[in-house]
């Protein structure tokens, strides 16, 4: 809309040679889409129909949202671009398995209106929109979102209430592979941790998700859960627990390098991840919530401004 | 009389504070969780705000300019302290939800911001129905905001259940953020309904007013209405 007047009456596009890349918003999603698969196809092993009833729920509610909401505002809807159709699955991916109906779709809704058309839509977001949906469904039914208490029926535990409420002897059983393969309670997609980071590693390979916020990320996770661990291991977990339980894969490579929330250049980049890292294990240390990935990332993504103010200097700029 | 009515009638949706007028916002997001904390904040504030702004107005003369703003807030404070000692009185209940924003009336921005801008140059019956109008024009918007945030976020509208116990309160609303939420949307709704009445009066928008249009489509829809009438109604052919 408004950038692209500005593009217009800015930048004459002059005569050839020219030549589009191929590259359209569409396929970079339907690529977000395929690296989501093999965390989806875990969950819907591990949690069976609920799993599918949550993710379908939120994916349609996203869409239909998108287009309502888009009619509502007379622009042309970009329902087949399926960007929202991946910000209802992620959001989807932070719930827990066995969510209510009516609790998924109006997180869902919440996401696309909150998230991202009071901005003005796909790319003018200043903050993670799956984020959004999820900060405010476990504002107002903390009950519904506590992971442990939706989840009774199946006899294992989740790990970060566990040692929230319990301490670290709760834990001390649960061996990181078992973490990595999602045998613990967790999220519906974020705990398959294996499986999101699969996915996290073909975008990066494709060149769609650059290495620089995911690996500052998990390192400030890293470093600072090391840190709180050398001051008492008796009190704070191990900093490879912290790397693989709850959402913190989730969060290092596709809730922090959420395109339009994430700051551009190199140095910007690292600093965010590192911030967001060291941030998300205070929360967890000291905050009411046992999960604090996706509050780090929405109070990181209001820094964003302010770190993208580290710019590189032109040739001969001063 | 004619401009008395205006002066009375610009509070209430021409000039509405705080959703037009954006001050006073402090009160606005923190007692509008239910309706009866809006309604009771709004009678405090239309209490201060008329007498206050006819104190003001009758000596705006004496009142030397360098020491205008002191003397507007001693005034406001003591009327201030009159309402929280009526209100200890007679709606203690109330008195303790409020708490500290009783208090705090009297740097709202709203009662600087009338004995400034209108008070201060005004005579005293003009001053009056300014601030009866802009008090009234706060209370509604206090109540309608609470009353929004408080049946989503509680399920009750002035304290009376609205929905069956299967509802689960949208806590959200009631909350710190939910206030800067639901007022940001009542805001854009307010100048997506400006942008409307300018379009349709067929007046030009006011050259400061910044509708955001990237985000907003009532222009569009309007000349799309338009154009349809036009189709549907083919101006009588002279001749």
């Amino acid at each position: 809309m408004a950038s692209q007047e500005i593009s217009k009456s800015m930048y004459t596009v002059t005569s050839a040679p020219l030549w589009h890349c191929g590259k359209t918003l569409q396929k970079t999603m339907l690529h977000t889409l395929l690296a989501l698969l093999p965390a989806a196809a875990m969950a819907v092993y591990r949690f069976g129909y609920d799993a599918v009833e949550v993710m379908a729920w939120a994916g349609l509610a996203a869409v239909i949202t998108e287009a309502a909401v888009q009619k509502l505002m007379d622009q042309a809807p970009t329902s087949d671009d399926f960007s929202a159709l991946v910000d209802g699955l992620l959001f989807a991916f932070l719930l827990p398995a066995t969510a209510p109906w009516w609790m998924v779709i109006v997180g869902a809704a919440l996401t696309i209106i909150l998230g991202r058309m009071v901005f003005g839509g796909y790319g003018g977001s200043p903050v993670c929109a799956p984020a959004v949906g999820w900060a405010v469904l476990s504002i107002s039914w903390p009950d519904f979102m506590d992971l442990n208490g939706m989840l009774l029926n199946w006899d294992l535990v989740e790990p970060l209430s566990e040692l929230k409420y319990f301490g670290t002897a709760a834990i001390a059983d649960i061996k990181p592979v078992s973490l990595l393969l999602g045998e613990n309670l967790g999220a519906l997609g974020a705990s398959q941790g294996l499986m999101i980071l699969i996915g996290g590693l073909y975008l990066l390979g494709r060149g769609q998700l650059r290495w620089f916020i995911p690996v500052s990320f998990l390192v400030g996770v890293f470093l600072t859960a090391l840190l709180y661990n050398l001051i008492d291991p008796q009190l704070y977990a191990s900093p490879v627990f912290h790397l693989l339980s709850g959402s913190t894969l989730m969060a290092a490579f596709f809730l922090m390098p959420y395109s339009s929330s994430s700051p551009v250049w190199r140095v910007p980049m690292l600093i965010y991840g590192l911030l967001g890292g060291a941030l998300m294990i205070i929360i967890r240390t000291y905050g009411v919530y046992p999960d604090g990935a996706p509050f780090a990332v929405l109070l990181l993504n209001l820094c964003t401004p302010l770190i993208d103010l580290i710019q590189p200097k032109p040739f001969g700029g001063r | 009389m004619a401009s008395l009515v205006q002066e009375f009638t610009k509070g209430l949706w021409k000039e509405i504070p705080p959703f037009r007028l954006v001050l006073g916002l402090c009160p606005t997001l923190a007692v509008s969780n239910t309706a009866n904390n809006g309604l009771g904040m709004g009678a405090a504030v239309i209490f201060v705000l008329a007498l206050s702004n006819v104190i003001i107005s009758l000596v705006r003369n004496i009142i030397p300019k360098k020491v205008r703003i002191a003397c507007f807030i001693a005034i406001a404070a003591s009327l201030v302290v009159a309402v929280e000692m009526l209100m200890q009185a007679f709606a203690y209940p109330l008195y303790e939800q409020l708490g500290i924003f009783v208090p705090l009336i009297v740097v709202n921005c709203i009662i600087l911001g009338r004995a400034e801008a209108f008070a201060g140059k005004n005579p005293p019956l003009a001053s009056l129905a300014d601030g009866l109008g802009m008090g009234i024009g706060f209370t509604i918007s206090l109540t309608f905001l609470g009353a929004i945030r408080e049946s989503f976020g509680s399920g009750t509208l002035f304290g009376v259940p609205l929905f069956g116990p299967d509802f689960h309160p949208f806590t959200f609303m009631v909350q710190a953020p939910g206030a800067f939420v639901c007022l940001g949307l009542i805001l854009a709704g307010m100048n997506f309904l400006n942008v409307w009445q300018a379009k349709r009066k067929g007046v030009d928008l006011d050259p400061n007013f910044d509708a955001g249009c990237s985000g907003c489509g009532a222009c569009k829809m309007m000349d799309k209405i338009a154009a349809q009438q036009k189709l549907e109604r083919p101006e009588p052919s002279k001749g």
